[in-house]
């Protein structure tokens, strides 16, 4: 309890209100803490005639409230200069004793009670002297609000108060008799009734100090004087009638602006009444809290109707439900999870993993977020993997292991993923040094390279013809049954062969360093090994064209990250380049041990000649295009043409169009589709040539297309014939060079294993492309039909 | 008022809630002293909701004059007061420029009356009540000829404070809680029908007369006392009625809860 409150209280009620308080307050420890201290005091009752046992009463029984020192919420505050506004906020009244008529007598008193160091004055010259000059206090300013005019006070503002402008300048020179001054009040001599005052800032009380002192303007009169000046003339001016005059009193939030000058709470509000004390409110029965758990628990329900559904299949009720749940109840964290699981069931995974994580963030704890979480991030990543971004996909497993880091699933592909990006570095590092040494070695070695690559076809080609010829039966069979067993079965074997060539170029560089003696030295070798090559080549088919863009990008992805990037990019075009002509080889010379195994030795020298003389424009087109790249001079004007022809097939291939030659094209496409070659890169159309050729000798598969083959074949001649000359040439070569062929392959076998880790991402890349290629046919298939038919119905009317 | 509407009225309270008990015998007999007592209550009812709503002072003193306007009208027999308080409440903040929404004032009452529940579900119930209480707003309404817009004491309050402010010293001030003490009595004169009885600048003289006199606070004397020059028609009888009525609802407080 205030026990000084209680005593001034007490001193004005007198000894009936302590009586009663004694009475009220027994059970108050408090109060028993100073009741003894409190009755040492006689009590005189001031309040004579004007008490009211009821407020005594009253006053008894709320002491405990009343004097509690907690009751007073309010700060002292001082600083109160509103009144320098332009707008008043709240009406600023006359002092009040204006209106009360307080005596001359007491008003003089009680300013020099209450005026206080600090205080501004307001008051007019009316004396100048040499040590200073003397003010008649008008107004007070600032925080205490008096009527003071007609008290005659004079206040002196000695020289040394007065701040110079001028250093030559006599300081009172500026102020005239008559001039408002605003000061700060610096000294008070209450018993000899002196006021001394400054226009030094610094002598202002803190809360005030930038309120400006000195010469002030009519119109800077603080308000309540000017308007007390108002009342004072017109005695129908009442407190009332002003206070209805006042913007401030109209103001709509000027309850709300009092309040907090005058220091009472309005959230947690005071009151006299002993079952609204604020200790008695529990945080949960306010409306934002219910609001909240309200929301919560409808959002819940809203979750479980949304699960219901997603049980039943309901997909799109279950969203809604949990979009509602989120409209209810913004980060829910159950909604979030529901949702998150069921845009991961829809495959919107990135969506999943947004609210996945804000469901974590609400809640860490989340078991199921977690876990969902965790599925989701391995799944992404997979998909991450297969779009070659093996780092991000890296980063996502790791983050999954941090959320559990006991899933296998995200353990196991972590591991993966670490040996395959590993093992990407380590490529792209023996790229590079090949690189390095192709750029050293410059034509030579792309010359030496080219020569490698017709040489080694030739080589296949060769022994294949002669190996089928002198195989078993049973080799035979084995092969025919795999000719034409399914289309999976060889686009698995396709596959092999691709990752065989992809690591073959790891090794070739070996090769290329390595001397031409020590692979003369293996030939023996090469042809002993021949039975376990054949076993090999059983499993070697045409790659599908595509399938080296796709390596290529799986090879590109990760490794950027790590270098430069415009090294980077340069040896991405350079490689693009390399495998491009790998893969066009390879298919190629595929094509062609496929037909020469089907056709076997029975066949005429000629037509075998002429087989290899398009094979070699297979080969010429590609090294058309490697030598337009390294900007070879030779033979530039002749491959021109042929590349311009091939470039031409290739246009019209992409863009189907219903010209002639595109339409034979397409024929051919249809057959190429039957065999299960898949195609959809830019060099198309040698690869047609080169199946049309193929399937031209392999009878029971492509009977009903043979016409058209072969009026494509008869379109092809004249582009062929200018190709003997060169393919003659290259068969001059091709005894030197047929033994590295044959080294080469060994080299595929041993390099298979390696490749393996590519074998999904050909996987999907193959059975992506699959069911395009089936529209073409169908619909070549349909246009035959109709053509038939107008012919037909052209005849008949004939 | 009485005729007509109603009787239209009575038969729109059919529908409206009877979700709340109500605590008098309902023998048709009218008991003032029991009206009053369950004014008392729903008013504590209305200020408690009040202060769980974050509603200020004046709309709540708002919503309890409506309230005391409506039952002035109307007897306490015809209409759940409860809900007549939900709606006032509703109304108040609509008046005032505080909305507050129906979902939040069915919570806090639900959780009034039946402390420590979990919040209501969203159903039929939860929107029946809502029903009741927008129904019942529209009455309240009527029944006042939509004069639903009331001068509070509090404004003529907070600058009688600052003036009296100013003739006291301001230590003394200070150390005085006169505003928190005024404030309070303010607010809690609103438990009674005695709001509407008395002018505002009475009840606003009234408190802050019953503020310094109960620190025993002492303020210079002139020609006339501070409280005639605040409002020129205030008497000290006026002043005495309203602290009259004032502490019999302090003592109604201990009787009635």
């Amino acid at each position: 309890m205030d026990r000084e409150l209680l005593r001034q209280c007490l001193a004005y009620h007198g000894e009936p209100l302590f009586n009663k308080l004694k009475c009220e307050q027994t059970e108050n420890p408090d109060f028993q803490a100073v009741v003894s201290d409190l009755c040492k005091a006689t009590y005189e009752r001031k309040a004579e005639g004007k008490d009211n046992p009821l407020v005594e009463q009253f006053i008894a029984r709320k002491a405990d409230i009343l004097f509690c020192p907690s009751w007073k919420t309010a700060t002292h505050q001082e600083g109160e200069h509103e009144e320098e506004e332009a707008a008043e906020p709240y009406a600023i009244m006359p002092p009040l004793e204006l209106f009360m008529e307080v005596s001359y007598d007491e008003r003089r008193t009680m300013l020099y009670r209450d005026l206080e160091r600090g205080d501004i004055v307001v008051g007019r010259i009316n004396n100048i002297r040499e040590y200073g000059f003397f003010l008649t206090l008008l107004s007070t300013a600032g925080g205490l609000k008096r009527d003071i005019e007609d008290l005659e006070l004079s206040a002196l503002c000695h020289i040394r108060e007065i701040p110079s402008t001028g250093s030559h300048d006599d300081p009172l020179s500026y102020y005239q008799i008559g001039d408002f001054i605003r000061a700060a009040v610096k000294d008070i001599d209450r018993y000899q009734e002196k006021i001394t005052v400054s226009l030094h800032q610094a002598s202002l009380s803190p809360s005030l100090e930038n309120i400006k002192l000195g010469v002030i303007a009519r119109e800077e009169l603080p308000t309540h004087y000017s308007r007390s000046v108002r009342a004072a003339a017109d005695s129908n001016q009442t407190y009332e009638c002003i206070l209805m005059s006042c913007h401030g009193y109209h103001n709509p939030s000027v309850v709300d602006y009092l309040l907090e000058k005058v220091g009472v709470t309005d959230t947690h509000p005071p009151s006299m009444m002993r079952g609204l004390q604020s200790k008695l409110f529990q945080e949960d029965d306010f409306a934002s809290v219910i609001r909240k758990k309200q929301s919560a628990s409808w959002a819940l329900k809203c979750v479980r109707a949304g699960v219901d559904h997603f049980k039943h299949g309901r997909h799109v009720e279950a969203m809604n439900e949990y979009n509602k749940a989120l409209d209810i109840d913004t980060n829910n964290v159950e909604a979030l999870v529901a949702r998150g699981a069921l845009f991961a069931n829809k495959g919107s995974i990135m969506k999943a993993i947004v609210d996945f994580e804000s469901a974590l963030e609400s809640c860490p704890d989340h078991r199921n977020a977690k876990k969902y979480l965790c599925q989701t991030l391995v799944e992404r990543g997979k998909q991450l993997e297969e779009q070659d971004k093996l780092v991000t996909a890296e980063g996502l497993y790791r983050r999954a292991l941090s959320l559990d880091d006991l899933n296998p699933e995200a353990q196991e592909a972590l591991r993966k993923i670490t040996d395959t990006i590993q093992k990407s570095i380590r490529l792209r590092e023996e790229a590079l040094a090949k690189e390095q040494v192709k750029a050293t070695s410059s034509q030579t070695s792309a010359e030496k390279l080219r020569k490698i690559l017709k040489e080694e076809k030739r080589m296949k080609k060769k022994r294949k013809r002669s190996s089928s010829s002198t195989s078993s039966s049973s080799t035979s069979s084995k092969r025919k049954s795999s000719s034409s067993s399914s289309c999976s079965s060889r686009r698995r074997s396709k596959k092999k062969k691709k990752k065989k060539r992809r690591s073959e170029r790891g090794s070739k560089r070996h090769r290329r360093i390595s001397s031409r003696e020590s692979r003369r030295s293996e030939e023996g070798k090469s042809e002993k090994d021949r039975k376990e090559e054949e076993e090999d080549e059983l499993e070697w088919y045409p790659a599908p064209p595509d399938t080296s863009a796709t390596f290529l990008n799986q090879k590109g992805g990760p490794g950027f990250g790590e270098r430069d990037e415009e090294e980077a990019d340069e040896k991405d075009a350079d490689e693009r380049r390399i495998s491009q002509l790998y893969s066009l080889s390879a298919a190629s010379d595929d094509e062609e041990s496929d037909s020469s195994r089907r056709d076997g030795k029975r066949r005429d020298r000629e037509e075998s000649r002429t087989r290899r003389g398009k094979s070699s424009l297979n080969r010429s087109l590609e090294r058309a295009e490697r030598r337009s790249r390294s900007s070879e001079k030779r033979d530039k004007s002749r491959e021109r043409g042929k590349e311009d022809n091939r470039k031409d097939r290739r246009d019209s291939a992409s863009s189907r169009r219903s010209s002639l030659d595109e339409n034979r094209k397409r024929k051919v496409s249809c057959s190429s589709a039957e065999s299960g070659y898949s195609r959809k890169s830019s060099y198309k159309s040698e690869y047609f040539v080169n199946s049309g050729s193929a399937s031209k000798h392999s009878e029971s598969r492509m009977r009903h297309d043979s016409s058209k083959r072969n009026s494509f074949d008869g379109g092809r001649y004249e582009n062929r014939g200018r190709e003997v000359e060169e393919a003659q040439r290259e068969k001059d070569r091709k005894g030197k060079v047929e033994d590295e062929s044959s080294r080469s392959e060994i080299g595929n076998s041993r390099r298979a294993e390696v490749a393996g880790n590519h074998k999904q991402s050909g996987l999907t890349s193959l059975s992506g492309g699959g069911p395009k290629k089936d529209l073409p046919s169908n619909l070549m298939d349909i246009f035959n039909q109709i053509a038939k038919f107008e012919k037909e119905k052209k005849v008949r009317p004939n | 008022m009485e005729g007509p509407s109603s009787r239209i009225l009575a038969t729109a309270d059919g529908p409206l809630l009877l979700a709340f008990k109500r605590d008098f015998g309902g023998d048709g007999e009218s008991d003032p002293a029991q009206d009053i007592k369950t004014h008392f209550r729903v008013c504590r009812f209305v200020m408690e909701t009040g202060v769980k709503l974050g509603m200020r002072s004046v709309p709540v003193a708002t919503a309890c004059v409506l309230y005391h306007r409506f039952f002035e009208r109307v007897s306490i027999r015809a209409y759940e007061p409860y809900l007549v308080a939900m709606s006032c409440v509703y109304l108040a903040g609509k008046v005032e420029e505080q909305h507050i929404r129906t979902r939040d004032i069915i919570n806090v009452s639900h959780r009034y009356f039946n402390s420590g529940s979990a919040p209501l579900e969203c159903d039929k119930e939860f929107w029946d009540l809502r029903d009741s209480v927008v129904q019942c707003e529209l009455l309240i309404l009527r029944q006042l000829n939509f004069h639903v817009s009331f001068e509070h004491p509090h404004k003529y309050l907070l600058h009688y404070l600052l003036s009296v402010k100013s003739l006291v010293n301001r230590h003394a001030w200070s150390r005085t809680p006169i505003a928190e003490t005024s404030w309070a009595l303010l607010r809690d004169c609103y438990h009674g029908a005695m709001c509407i009885r008395h002018i505002p600048q009475h009840i606003a003289i009234a408190t802050l007369y019953l503020a310094l006199n109960s620190y025993g606070v002492e303020l210079p004397v002139g020609e006339k006392e501070w409280w005639q020059v605040l409002c020129e028609d205030v008497t000290k009888a006026d002043i005495d009625a309203v602290i009259s009525d004032l502490l019999h609802l302090y003592d109604m407080e201990a009787k009635c809860i």
